[in-house]
């Protein structure tokens, strides 16, 4: 694979990776609480908060499977940041159990729930968030990785190196500064990523034309690459499942609550999400047009070796970074490397950081005895996010993908998402809500998504390959046919959501009603 | 295609413009919060939650 990278792009990538460490690091001696290190002491103020938000739900993975929709789907594909941003807007606005979450003032999720549901349901709950958490973040770094190979040209033997150069880099300044380390470095991601994304918009948009990227979409999609409700395998499943997972995770993703949960106060913590909302418009829409880029100038038998290259089914996962491998000019390809590693950077460090803290708040919980002093617990908290570190490091370089990135991410996200933010709905705003509902909830949400991933991965079915007229196609007197994961075939992705999303209400009210009432003395 | 082209356009804007704002405004909040975490610095329980 050629690339226009050149030892200036290095030059530029490597600055900008060197400001960040030294500011990450710099950081650390602030650090000397444990409320330090997992909320920031709670000192965030809104504007921070914004650009940390907005960089932590970007990274090089995001830009990946937001090009891939855009690749696959056309200007369809970006309907989730549209959810997202309804989602956000409105919960920010409304203060929809977000507000009583910070006015609470714990430090995760799980705590609070254990006011409710007892300390059982706490940790019950931190292990699925771990759970759906790990799994979800386990595929970024080797999105990371496969895109600095294809987008600057680098050896495929070189993927290891790259991811791992990558995470230790991250690693080191959230391990020693927390949460406040965090904030500080997305801010400057935030600033990198975002100039990065807008130079190379704007040179995609001169080189391809407005007028390319809608013919693009019309020629392959039709006016279902424009309207999702009358796209091919989308619809309205595809819309409610995405109206469900962003709800959720906006209500209950890590990254996301870590920002209002570190958030001076309820108040500041629901600015942060009405001024974020937009943001995650952008991280579809920008990718999404890269993506339909690389639909209108990329020949599909480009990526096929690329595809098979990483060893990945799905070669469109790679049309963005190709398109930009030979698209962008060198120079202005240092930009788009640094931006891309700020993107990647500020998500990596926010995940193992946000989890990490779920991990120590919540799962280690009853295994402490004793109180622990502040600098035995900052210890712990540094061993956890270095073991998350290690953890992704090898999913990273063994796991491999077999469909479409953002339905991977949103079904084990589902694992938690779904009963997570049911439960903190009803521990909100149902009386009736207690632990036998809860416990019922979170083994429907967690057992549904996980059975569905196991049939998809295990057990497979083939399947006729249809042109675009939805004739099979027949080569060499054979019809072409592929394998496809049981319930994907049968159920689909986003029946496999909205289902296990619905399942899980179901448990939550049925498990309550069932328990008997406590009897008064 | 007027609803994917002025959200297009108005995505291009508000990346131009509001990320600018939010930058320059995070610069006070970074100082501010810094501030507080060193006047603080001084003054605990020793004991984690």
């Amino acid at each position: 694979m050629t690339s226009n990278f050149t030892w200036v792009d290095g030059g530029i990538v490597g600055l900008y990776l060197l400001a960040t460490m030294i500011v990450g690091v710099a950081i650390r001696r602030y650090v000397t609480r444990v409320e330090d290190f997992i909320v920031a002491r709670r000192e965030m103020d809104v504007y921070l908060g914004i650009a940390s938000l907005a960089a932590t739900e970007f990274g090089i993975v995001t830009c990946m499977y937001a090009s891939q929709a855009g690749y696959t789907r056309g200007f369809a594909g970006a309907i989730p940041g549209i959810c997202n941003a309804i989602a956000m807007a409105v919960i920010g606005y409304t203060g929809f159990c977000v507000k009583k979450l910070r006015d609470s003032g714990v430090m995760t999720i799980p705590e609070l729930f254990e006011q409710r549901y007892g300390k059982f349901v706490r940790w019950l709950s931190g292990v699925v968030i771990v759970l759906g958490g790990l799994l979800n973040m386990g595929v970024f770094l080797r999105g990371g990785g496969q895109f600095q190979v294809v987008c600057c040209g680098m050896n495929i033997r070189s993927l290891e190196n790259a991811m791992t150069v990558l995470l230790i880099g991250v690693a080191v300044y959230t391990i020693l500064g927390g949460m406040l380390s965090v904030l500080v470095t997305d801010f400057l991601q935030f600033v990198v990523m975002s100039a990065g994304l807008l130079l190379v918009t704007f040179l995609v948009l001169g080189k391809v034309g407005w007028g390319s990227l809608t013919a693009a979409v019309d020629t392959h999609y039709g006016a279902g690459g424009f309207n999702p409700f009358v796209a091919k395998g989308l619809g309205w499943p595809f819309v409610l499942s995405n109206l469900l997972t962003n709800t959720a995770a906006v209500l209950t993703w890590q990254t996301c609550i870590a920002r209002l949960l570190a958030a001076k106060d309820s108040r500041t913590g629901r600015k942060v999400y009405t001024g974020t909302a937009f943001f995650f418009v952008c991280r579809w829409v920008i990718p999404g047009i890269w993506g339909i880029a690389a639909l209108a100038i990329v020949a599909p038998g480009v990526l096929a070796p690329i595809g098979l290259q990483f060893g990945e089914k799905d070669a469109s996962l790679f049309a963005m970074p190709y398109l930009l491998s030979q698209l962008v000019p060198a120079g202005m390809m240092g930009i788009l490397v640094a931006a891309m590693l700020a993107a990647d950077m500020s998500t990596d460090s926010s995940y193992m950081l946000t989890w990490g803290s779920v991990i120590y708040n919540d799962i280690l919980a009853p295994f402490r005895r004793t109180a622990w002093s502040e600098r035995k617990g900052i210890l712990w908290n540094r061993f956890i996010v270095a073991l998350i570190g290690v953890f992704l490091l090898f999913w990273g370089l063994w796991y491999k993908l077999e469909g479409n990135l953002w339905e991977y991410l949103q079904t084990t996200g589902t694992i938690y998402l779904a009963s997570m933010s049911i439960l903190l709905i009803a521990c909100c705003y149902w009386r009736r809500a207690n632990n036998w509902g809860a416990i019922a909830g979170i083994i429907v949400g967690a057992a549904l998504p996980v059975l569905a991933l196991s049939l998809n991965l295990f057990v497979e079915v083939r399947v006729p390959v249809l042109d675009e007229t939805g004739n099979q196609i027949i080569q060499e007197g054979q019809a072409l046919t592929q394998a496809v994961g049981l319930a994907r075939h049968y159920v689909g992705d986003n029946f496999v959501n909205i289902g296990t999303y619905a399942l899980v209400a179901v448990a939550m009210v049925v498990g309550s009603l069932l328990k008997p009432p406590a009897r008064s003395a | 295609h007027p609803f994917w082209a002025s959200l297009t356009v108005a995505v291009l804007v508000w990346y131009s413009t509001v990320t600018i704002y939010v930058a320059i405004k995070g610069i006070g909040d970074i100082r501010r919060m810094l501030r507080r975490l060193s006047d603080s610095k001084d003054a605990g329980s020793g004991v984690a939650s």
